[in-house]
Order: structure tokens, then C-alpha cells, then sequence
């Protein structure tokens, strides 16, 4: 596998967050991590790619993304791009897929877009599949294992009931599960190298996008409200019958696997 | 190249100076940049542009034992080691390190231990367990590692040692931080220990806290579980394995290892056999979770005259309290404490005092 780009996401350590009078999420000042289905896409690019391909990361955020973004230079990308403007600012997933789509093809041809199955803030998962649409390719979510041949990729996909396992052909857009692919850590000499690697920086006008199609502007959805429930409160009929019991908590288990 | 997170907690510090009474290091030089608060300050300052990372501030980060104290005690859940370590990493990328670090490195990196030593070997066969004797048991406290296996055989343990038992990363994360030249090295020695298919008992918890703590983080996990020694110890004990002695009518503290004392929360299975070895128990100031350092093996190979010191400033709390025996069961701590055994005092290696 020649070319391949991972869309990577920066996303709150914690799992308390504030957000502004337009319901967006206050990044600022907050302690970020890269999405960790993000990392484990990454870490499946850069077992494909090997010594002669190529991994190409890309973000969307603020300035402040270009140190973590050199983060994963180290740990063994060979290109990050940063996309960072004001205007973008409360992007929905179409709004942001449509940003990633015109980056991807301002940067290049790539055999293999890779993605995270969703990222742990919005929990949509909707982005790989807008952003293959927008690339006019094909879409596999939730893939657990990646592996390529000369004739294509074999990816299994986690279901809710089991695996499935699919044929493909590249250049496809693949959503990956977390911790299906541990992430590498940044090596010594990775670090050295990543030094001398500046990180790409890119905005609307250079992608060629007009102010209405970034951001709140260009979002198709809009947050009227929100409301906080306790974390793990689930109302449901209490059980005393142990077959019972377990059936439910399957089915409980089931709903939230992927 | 300090991460988010590391900064995070580098920049958290609330100056409460809660911390600065715990630091085992900062008690022995006095030095205001050995508080751990200190260190977080330079890192700052460093990413606000404010200050250089320079040879100074690098010989600053190595003055640190990553005993975890001040985590320990932080109210604002502040986790010095973090960055610490990471500004480690940041040290040998710049080649900014010291030079006796540097040796150390290479000396892992050609033989898998800081000593530059082929390690010796304590190979045998066995079917219960896999016991894992790790690199400084192997050099520098090889007693204890074969009390420990007469031990096992004394309670009726079939106990396996791998011939070329690899270097578990412990060694090498200490003194450049954790990188892909650690796991990797990890990688190998999860993959010798899960091939046996047998638990693991692990005599250093230095090497047992890297193999419970990051092995799974970073995706391979021992498949079979870890066990300390001397929890796997305290077991037999309780399951009337392994016989107590009658009362010796000595007095003993037992001095809990940082590792032991904050990763595992492991207080009692230590003093179960000092009891067991009829002992009588006193407690020095801070033990238990506030244990007090006496050094390492890693800190002892660049900073030797430094950990003395810290040693015999443990040493010096067992005096106060009027004790003289020093009960231990870390081959880490035996190589520290050994450094200047006071005059009148006694170091009780505890696996071989239930012999
Ligand atoms: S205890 Fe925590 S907050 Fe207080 S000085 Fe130490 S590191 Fe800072
Ligand atoms: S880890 Fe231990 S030696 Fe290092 S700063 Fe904290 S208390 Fe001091």
C-alpha cells in the first residue's frame, strides 16, 4: 500500500466538558488526546504502508494542534496537515466531512482513507461515511482488522451479532474500531526526524471553500438543546429472575459493544 | 516533544508545597529544584517559551527517584513522574541527557540491563509458575533470587525459570521514558513469558508494574496474570504451604518499596512474612502508601553517591524509631540499602529469612 491518509481527531481527556451559548464544545484550555479509534486507524496505516509507503495525517482544529500533530510524525507518519480556521468553528459532520474531502483531494491521490469509527465527543460515526460520499468512494465502518494483498484488502467488520469479513478494492474510505490496532509510541529517532518535518497548515480560502460551506454556517444541523443525564443511569424493570437477568444484561451488552 | 497530558499536569501544580516535605531526593540535596513542583515549573516554562531545555534543566529531571510520592499526596491529582519521565525523553532526543544516563542506555540496549553485564541465568523447569527474577535480582541481589526459587520448591511450587529470561523494559522506560525502543522490548518479553503459558511470579515489582500497568496499554497483556512474589509468598503462607518460625524475639520494620506501596497498594503480604519469619513489627515513619525511597537500581547507576545517601537517610529512619533490623523484599531495595548498612543494623533479606 502505497498512499494512505488517516483523518485523526483531537477529543477531551475528560468526560467533563463545557460547552458555549451555541452548544459547541469549549476546546479551549482543555486537556485533548488524540480520539483513540483515530490512533488505532493510525497504527493499521502505518503496519500497510511499511518502509515504502507513505502515511498522511490530517486534522481539523486550532493552532494549537500543530505540537500533537508532530506527536504522530514521531510515532511514524510522514506528512501532517493541519486544517485550522476561525470560520470553521461548530462544523456539523457533513460541514466537516465536506472541509476533509476538500483537503484530501487538494493533497493528493491516496490508495486508502482511514478513519476512526467515531470520535468519543460527538459519538456520531457519521464523518466516513459523509467523507467517502463526498469523495465519491466506497465506505466499510467499523472495521476491526485490515489486511492487503495484490489484488485488495480483506477487512473484517465488528457487528453487533458477530464479524463479517469483506473484499475491497482501493481507493476505499475504511472506518476502524478502537484498540483494534494499538498505537506505536513515538521512538527516539522518530522524534528526530519529526523535528525536521513542519507541519502543513491549511484554511477555507486555501481549499477553496467559501465562508457559507465551513462551520456553523455550512452545518445542515443545528444543537436547539441540551440536557445532562447522570453518566450509566439506565431505567429499565428491575429483574429477580436469573435467566432473565442474564438475557437482558446480553442484550444491554450487545447495544453498546461496537 | 512533551505531550498534552504531561503539560496538563505540569501546569497544574496549585504551589501548596504539600509535596515538597516527600521528595526523598529533595530531602537529601536540599535543592529547590528538586522539589517535584520545581520540575513542573521549568517544563512550563519551557513550552511558554520562556526558558531553554537545557543540560541543566535535563540533570534536573533525573534527579527523581519516580517513586511517586508527590503524586501520592497531591491534592490536585498532579502526577510529577508523568511529565518528569516524558522530559526524559525529550532529554535523549536533544542529547541533552548526562553522560553516565547515556552509558546506561547503551549499556541496556547491548545487554538489556544498566549493569553491562551478560545477565546470569537461573534457568529451570517448571510447571506451576513462571517466576521472573528480572535484571537486578539477576546481578546484583542473586540471593534473594535463589531464596525466593528454594522458597517455591520448599512449598511444593514447580516453578519454571526461562533460561534467557528477556529484559522486561523496566530499565530502559526509567531512563529515557516510555518510547517505541521500550515497547518493543516489552513486546519480546511479553511474548517469551506468554509462550509458557504459565502466571508469572515476578520478584522485582519494578518489573511488575511495568507488566501489569503499560503491557496492556500497549496491547499485550500477560495472558496467564501477574503476581508479585511476595503476595504469591504471603498466599502460601496462608494456604499453610510454607510454615512460620517460632518467635525470634527480634524487631524488624519492614521498609515498603515505592512500586509495591503506591502502584500495588501491597502492604500486608510483606509484613505477613516478616511475621512469619518471627519477627516482631515496628513501623518506620512513612510507610505503608507514604513510603518513604530508598533509591533504585536505575537511580543508583548514574546517580550512585546521591542514592546512598537516600539510603542511609532510610537508614536513618529506622534509627529513630530504636530499631536495627531493616526487613526487605525487593532485590532493588536490598541493592540500596546495602550501600551503607549502618554500624549495629541488620538487612533481612525476607525470602530467605522464612527458609
Ligand atoms: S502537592 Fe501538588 S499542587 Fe501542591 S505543590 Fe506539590 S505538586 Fe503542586
Ligand atoms: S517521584 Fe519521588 S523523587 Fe521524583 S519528584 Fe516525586 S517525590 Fe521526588
Amino acid at each position: 500500500m502505497k498512499r494512505i491518509l488517516v483523518c485523526v481527531k483531537a477529543v477531551p481527556v475528560s468526560a467533563f466538558v463545557e460547552v458555549d451559548s451555541q452548544h459547541r464544545l469549549k476546546r479551549d484550555g482543555i486537556n485533548l488526546q488524540w480520539n483513540a479509534a483515530d490512533a488505532s486507524a493510525l497504527e493499521a496505516a502505518l503496519r500497510l504502508a511499511g518502509e515504502d509507503g507513505s502515511v498522511t495525517v490530517l486534522t481539523m482544529g486550532t493552532s494549537k494542534l500543530e505540537s500533537p500533530l508532530r506527536e504522530l510524525l514521531a510515532r511514524g507518519a510522514s506528512r501532517a496537515v493541519l486544517i485550522t480556521d476561525r470560520r470553521m468553528a461548530g462544523a456539523d459532520t457533513q460541514a466537516t466531512a465536506r472541509v476533509l474531502a476538500a483537503a484530501v483531494k487538494k493533497l493528493g491521490d491516496f490508495d486508502l482513507i482511514l478513519c476512526g469509527c467515531k470520535a468519543i465527543d460527538g459519538e456520531t460515526g457519521q464523518v466516513p461515511g459523509q467523507l467517502a460520499a463526498a469523495l465519491g468512494l466506497p465506505c466499510v465502518s467499523n472495521g476491526e482488522t485490515l489486511e492487503a494483498d495484490p489484488d485488495g484488502l480483506t477487512i473484517t467488520r465488528r457487528l453487533e451479532t458477530g464479524t463479517q469479513e469483506l473484499r475491497g478494492r482501493t481507493p476505499t474510505v475504511i472506518s476502524l474500531c478502537a484498540y483494534s490496532y494499538p498505537l506505536r509510541l513515538p521512538g527516539i529517532l522518530g522524534m528526530r526526524r519529526a523535528r525536521n518535518i513542519p507541519v502543513e497548515v491549511l484554511n477555507a480560502d486555501d481549499l477553496g471553500l467559501l465562508p457559507e460551506q465551513c462551520g456553523l454556517k455550512g452545518s445542515a444541523t443545528k444543537v436547539l438543546a441540551m440536557e445532562s443525564r447522570f453518566p450509566g443511569m439506565r431505567r429499565g424493570p428491575k429483574e429477580t429472575d436469573l435467566t432473565l437477568g442474564a438475557k437482558a444484561l446480553g442484550q444491554i451488552l450487545r447495544e453498546v459493544r461496537p | 516533544m512533551i505531550s498534552q497530558n504531561a503539560l496538563h499536569h505540569a501546569e497544574k501544580c496549585r504551589f501548596c508545597w504539600m509535596c515538597r516535605h516527600l521528595c526523598p531526593v529533595q530531602h537529601q540535596t536540599g535543592k529547590e529544584l528538586n522539589t517535584p513542583r520545581a520540575k513542573g515549573l521549568l517544563l512550563s516554562m519551557v513550552h511558554k517559551e520562556a526558558q531553554q531545555f537545557d543540560k541543566d534543566m535535563a540533570q534536573a529531571m533525573y534527579e527523581c527517584l519516580l517513586c511517586d510520592a508527590c503524586t501520592n499526596d497531591c491534592a490536585t491529582g498532579y502526577q510529577p513522574p508523568l511529565f518528569i519521565r516524558e522530559a526524559r525523553t525529550e532529554a535523549v532526543v536533544s542529547e541533552l541527557a548526562p553522560e553516565s544516563v547515556m552509558h546506561l542506555i547503551d549499556n541496556v540496549e547491548r545487554t538489556g540491563n544498566i549493569y553491562g553485564v551478560e545477565k546470569p541465568g537461573f534457568g529451570r523447569e517448571g510447571t506451576d509458575v513462571l517466576v521472573y527474577i528480572g535484571e537486578a535480582a539477576a546481578v546484583k541481589a542473586p540471593e534473594m533470587a535463589e531464596n525466593l526459587l528454594k522458597l517455591l520448591e520448599k512449598a511444593g511450587v514447580s516453578a519454571k525459570v526461562l533460561e534467557k529470561e528477556p529484559a522486561s523494559g523496566v530499565m530502559l522506560g526509567d531512563l529515557m521514558g516510555y518510547t517505541e525502543e521500550v515497547r518493543q522490548m516489552a513486546a519480546v518479553c511479553a511474548k517469551a513469558l506468554n509462550e509458557t503459558k504459565l502466571p508469572v511470579v515476578v520478584l522485582d515489582s519494578y518489573d511488575a508494574e511495568i507488566m501489569t500497568q503499560k503491557y496492556p496499554e500497549w496491547g499485550f497483556e500477560i495472558a496467564a496474570g501477574v503476581t508479585t512474589a511476595t503476595a504469591f509468598t504471603a498466599k502460601l503462607l496462608a494456604e499453610g504451604k510454607l510454615e512460620a518460625k517460632a518467635p525470634l524475639g527480634v524487631t524488624g520494620a519492614c521498609h515498603d518499596d515505592d512500586r509495591l506501596a503506591r502502584t500495588f497498594h501491597e502492604f500486608e503480604p510483606v509484613r505477613r512474612m516478616a511475621k512469619a519469619a518471627g519477627y516482631d513489627l515496628t513501623e518506620m515513619f512513612n510507610h505503608g502508601k507514604l513510603a518513604k525511597s530508598c533509591g533504585t537500581a536505575v537511580a543508583w547507576g548514574y546517580m550512585p553517591e546521591l542514592v546512598t545517601r537516600i539510603a542511609g537517610g532510610r537508614w536513618t529512619d529506622l534509627t529513630r524509631i530504636g530499631c536495627d533490623t531493616m526487613l526487605v523484599a525487593n532485590p532493588e531495595t536490598w541493592q540500596c540499602l546495602s550501600l551503607c548498612v549502618p554500624e549495629g543494623c541488620r538487612l533481612v533479606d525476607l525470602f530467605g529469612a522464612l527458609l
